[in-house]
């Protein structure tokens, strides 16, 4: 079959099997810690509210958060034991979270009122959206965006087209690859739910072909499933970007500062479409997820951990670390966010911990940019990020802007390519951040003037 | 502004804080075009200065008759006759400087110095004062114009003021003395004149801070 | 333990810009090489003076500038050793001097250094040498090697025209009066496939320079083959043309600009009164460089046509 892409991008340690070597091989271990911490602000969106106090006993599957409205999202509890803290914790982002921490009793005991629906091809599709919410539900391939207001549309907008993203083009991560091997009945089932709930007769699964196995496995659990089909993409970064994906799957663009919705697709990760699977069937919220721990560690694994695992925990699974730790990050190297420590607990979105040692992760400075245009060539959307770094860094958010820096997707293929090692992904989410704080105040000015108005 | 300015100060305000060439970037046009030796500089200078302190001068007597709305036409007249004059006295007396400054003789007229000066300082200020500030921008002007001569004569043919000093083995620059060169020298004159006032200034700063 | 916090991406690719400048000079060893063994010492020397003087003055600038030393990312060398190629090898050694020091001082470091300047360095000197100097910079000697018993036999048993392909022969080996590193076809295209292969230039600015070349000396009324071939065009498209700095970042850029540099160079060769124009074209390209990245359209992911319009209208 015809292999698609996207225009440019770029092949990131494409010497080095992408990183993922020593763990594509690695089946998925469980693992259960005996202590976790929940984050209550695991979507994107308004962060829960904890509804368990320190003392209270909780079983697995126990909503211990409760969604703040729409754009929100439960949390359960991932093991079963008593509640030893409900406070505010540090986290990745500059500002402190609300967390519940659990101390496993190890008697995995599940809540009594779960709710199966069973098979999803009878199952009646207004029940599953309500049922992919209560789950607690978000995308999983890294941007935690709920995925019930991801299946929810505006009036007059419809969807022809659903998009399992198995492409996984971030460099070390397995976790999908994995999954998409060994539960790739439950990743259709998920899909076939979803298709159904939206009336949907498309269900494109799209996987990097440097993933065979997956590939195969798929197009196994996909025979004979109604109007489902498997993709293979061409292996390049940022192949499973969502806006990349929908270009090279159907050959629309989502407009700029738009949603998929706008060009009537709908993209769901893999690791989403099997939760979606378990919360329709079983009725199980989402209490695990597949992670790759890997980098400096004695033995790699794609492991199933339950939401809140300490990395240090996870690590600990894996041997320990083999080498002093430099650097160690939730995500992959492209996009992958840097832990202060190693007692920060995972969330829902949490596909990797990658351990780098001290000389993978010795920073370089920036040395002054040669024009070379490598960023030019590299950029998935079609910017030209040496313009934009040049005005980000001279305060010019607003040159910024008429340059489309909130087109950018934040992917790291240009500072990723850059021979003088600029800073140019950084520099643009500053910009953006800028932007969008002033759209924000501006909007809010905006709005008080209208009040203002009406009041005389 | 002007009752508290010595002649003094107003003087020695064209030559350096003021100088036309390197801080106000006026008259680049004969600046460029015949500084390129160093007694080309001097007549230009000399003429734009005799010009200059005459205009000013008559202006500044003039200033409270000529009426406001047509002050340019007036201020440009009274360029033009001493213009005119220096014209004639230089074809009499020095021929050759003459020939070699040519067109930008007569240009002096549509010198920015000139006008600026008779705009900014003559038509506000009193006779003696406009003099003097006429005599300072147009030594502060011959100064930089000598100066950009002699540079772009020593490199451009190795002699200064007419003189080899050089010597016979120095195979001269000649991309000095064209065009380029004007604009080479000028811009590299002007980032060290720049460069100069600014630690000049920031020494002033320290001292007075260091003072208080 | 401490870790370190970084932004992503946490990986790079492993070109650096000193590995990009290193592949230049490697590519430009063969044109050095055949350089000086066709001119002798004189040539060594020349190359030599110009690659020392200009890391010296890049040297000397960022140390007096209170700059970070950065004379290991071989940018200078890079530049030394193109003007040294660009001199006829009867220069005197201190037009080298002068000239890397007008590269180094003035074209690059007062523009604010690498990646800053508006010009090639390496071109803006040649140009000023050559208004400078013209007797010193227009001085070419015959190559002195194939005079003697160093014939390339199996080469010259073309059949065809013997006359024409004995020029042209000469022209591949390098057997022509010219600058020092403009004389071998054979080692310019060497080195142009090794900087294809480490990618460190597209095939683009070149190949179209070239191309533009041939096109407009045909429609002239010239030898196409033989404008591309003689004078400095087929190493001032794979050594100076492509000069990153100088150069548009935008493929379709890249194309006009290589386009239009074969253009002047063929305006000035047939109708200006220099017999060369290789440098002035792509100095004045350079010079457009910005406004081509700035205004040539770009398609951008999610910006439909009719989007314009749309912001247009309310506007």
């Amino acid at each position: 079959m015809q292999k698609l892409t996207f225009r440019r991008g770029i092949h990131p340690l494409h010497g080095a099997h992408e990183g993922k070597l020593p763990t594509r091989n690695m089946p998925i271990e469980d693992y259960v810690s005996d202590s976790v911490t929940l984050i209550m602000s695991m979507n994107i969106g308004a962060p829960a509210v904890p509804c368990v106090k320190k003392g209270d006993q909780v079983k697995v599957g126990q909503v211990i958060g409760q969604a703040s409205g729409f754009m929100s999202v439960p949390v359960h509890a991932s093991i079963s034991g008593e509640v030893t803290a409900v406070e505010q914790i540090p986290y990745l982002g500059p500002a402190p979270v609300m967390a519940v921490s659990i101390k496993n009793d190890f008697s995995d005991t599940w809540v009594d009122d779960l709710k199966p629906l069973g098979n999803v091809e009878r199952v009646d599709p207004k029940l599953v959206i309500p049922a992919i919410r209560d789950a607690g539900i978000v995308g999983m391939g890294g941007a935690s965006f709920p995925t019930h207001v991801k299946l929810t549309f505006r009036e007059g907008a419809y969807c022809d087209t659903i998009i399992v993203n198995g492409a996984e083009c971030e460099t070390h991560l397995t976790a999908d690859h994995r999954l998409m091997i060994e539960n790739s009945e439950r990743i259709v089932d998920g899909l076939r739910a979803v298709m159904r709930a939206l009336n949907v007769e498309k269900g494109v699964i799209a996987i990097e072909d440097n993933k065979p196995e997956a590939i195969a496995a798929m197009e196994k659990a996909a025979t004979g499933r109604e109007g489902v089909r498997v993709q293979p993409m061409v292996t390049k970064y940022p192949q499973g970007g969502e806006k990349q994906l929908i270009e090279a799957v159907t050959g629309r663009q989502v407009p700029s500062g738009g949603l998929p919705i706008d060009v009537h697709v709908v993209v769901l990760n893999v690791g989403t479409c099997a939760a979606i699977a378990d919360a329709v069937i079983d009725g199980k919220p989402l209490i695990s997820r597949v992670t790759t721990v890997t980098g400096c560690v004695r033995e790699p694994k794609n492991l199933r951990l339950r939401i809140g695992t300490i990395a240090e925990d996870a690590i600990g699974k894996c041997g320990g670390f083999s080498e002093t730790p430099g650097k160690v990050f939730f995500g992959g190297a492209m996009t992958g966010l840097c832990l202060p420590n190693i007692s920060v607990p995972t969330a829902k979105s949490t596909n990797g911990i990658v351990a780098f040692n001290e000389k993978e992760s010795r920073s370089k400075d920036e040395s002054p940019c040669i024009r070379c245009g490598r960023c030019v060539a590299a950029c998935p959307i079609g910017l030209n990020p040496y313009q934009i770094k040049v005005a980000a860094d001279a305060g010019n958010f607003e040159l910024a802007r008429k340059l489309h820096v909130n087109d950018c997707i934040l992917c790291g293929s240009c500072a990723y390519m850059c021979p003088a090692r600029r800073w140019l992904t950084p520099s643009f989410k500053f910009a953006k951040d800028k932007l969008a704080a002033e759209a924000k105040a501006k909007a809010a000015a905006a709005k008080a003037e209208q009040k203002g108005g009406k009041a005389q | 502004m002007s009752e508290n300015k010595s002649m003094g100060q107003v003087f020695f305000n064209g030559i350096i804080p003021e100088n036309p060439t390197f801080r106000l970037v006026l008259g680049t046009c004969p600046t460029l075009a015949v500084t390129t030796s160093a007694i080309n500089g001097v007549g230009m200078g000399a003429a734009a200065t005799f010009v200059l302190v005459c205009s000013n001068l008559v202006i500044s007597l003039l200033r409270n008759f000529i009426p406001n709305k047509v002050r340019i036409p007036a201020f440009i007249v009274i360029i033009c006759t001493f213009v005119t004059m220096v014209q004639m006295l230089m074809q009499a007396y020095l021929p050759s400087l003459y020939e070699s400054l040519g067109i930008f003789i007569p240009l002096i007229v549509v010198n920015c110095i000139i006008l600026a000066r008779a705009e900014a300082f003559a038509s506000k200020n009193t006779p003696i004062l406009s003099a003097a500030d006429g005599l300072g921008m147009g030594l502060g002007f011959t100064l930089a114009l000598t100066l950009m001569g002699s540079i772009r004569e020593l490199i451009g043919s190795g002699s200064v003021f007419g003189l080899n000093v050089l010597g016979a083995g120095y195979q001269p620059m000649l991309l000095i003395v064209l065009a380029s060169g004007g604009f080479l020298t000028y811009g590299l004159l002007l980032g060290l004149f720049n460069l100069a006032v600014r630690k000049l200034e920031e020494k002033r700063a320290r001292k007075e801070a260091e003072e208080a | 333990m401490s870790l370190r916090l970084s932004t992503a991406p946490h990986v790079h690719n492993p070109v650096t810009t000193q590995r990009l400048m290193i592949c230049v000079i490697i590519a430009l060893l063969p044109c050095t090489a055949v350089g000086i063994y066709a001119f002798g010492l004189p040539a060594l020397i020349l190359v030599a003076v110009s690659c020392v003087s200009a890391v010296v003055f890049e040297l000397l600038w960022q140390v007096i500038a209170h700059q970070e030393v950065r004379i290991k990312d071989c940018s200078a060398l890079v530049t030394g050793l193109i003007l040294g190629l660009n001199l006829p090898a009867a220069a005197p050694w201190w037009v080298a001097v002068i000239g890397s020091g007008f590269a180094i001082l003035i074209v690059k470091q007062l523009f604010g250094g690498l990646g800053d300047n508006f010009l090639n360095p390496a071109m803006a000197a040649r140009a000023v040498l050559l208004a400078s100097w013209p007797v010193h910079m227009t001085h070419y000697v015959a190559p002195t090697f194939f005079a003697g018993t160093l014939g390339f036999d199996a080469v010259s048993t073309a059949t065809l025209l013997v006359t024409k392909s004995a020029a042209l022969q000469d022209l591949f080996l390098g057997n022509i009066p010219g600058t020092i590193g403009e004389v071998s076809k054979i080692a310019i295209l060497a080195g142009f496939l090794f900087l294809l292969v480490t990618k460190t230039v597209s095939w683009r600015i070149p190949v179209v320079m070239v191309g533009s070349v041939a096109l407009f000396s045909w429609a002239f009324g010239g030898d196409p083959l033989m404008a591309v071939l003689s004078g400095g065009v087929l190493f001032g498209a794979v050594f100076m043309a492509t000069d990153y700095v100088t150069s548009p970042m935008t493929p379709w850029g890249q194309v006009i600009y290589a386009f239009m540099i074969g253009l002047i160079v063929t305006l000035i060769r047939q109708f200006g009164s220099y017999p060369e124009g290789v440098t002035y074209g792509i100095l004045l390209m350079n010079i457009c460089t910005p406004l081509i990245d700035r205004f040539l359209p770009r398609h951008i992911y999610g910006h439909v046509k009719t989007e314009g319009k749309k912001e247009a209208k309310q506007a």
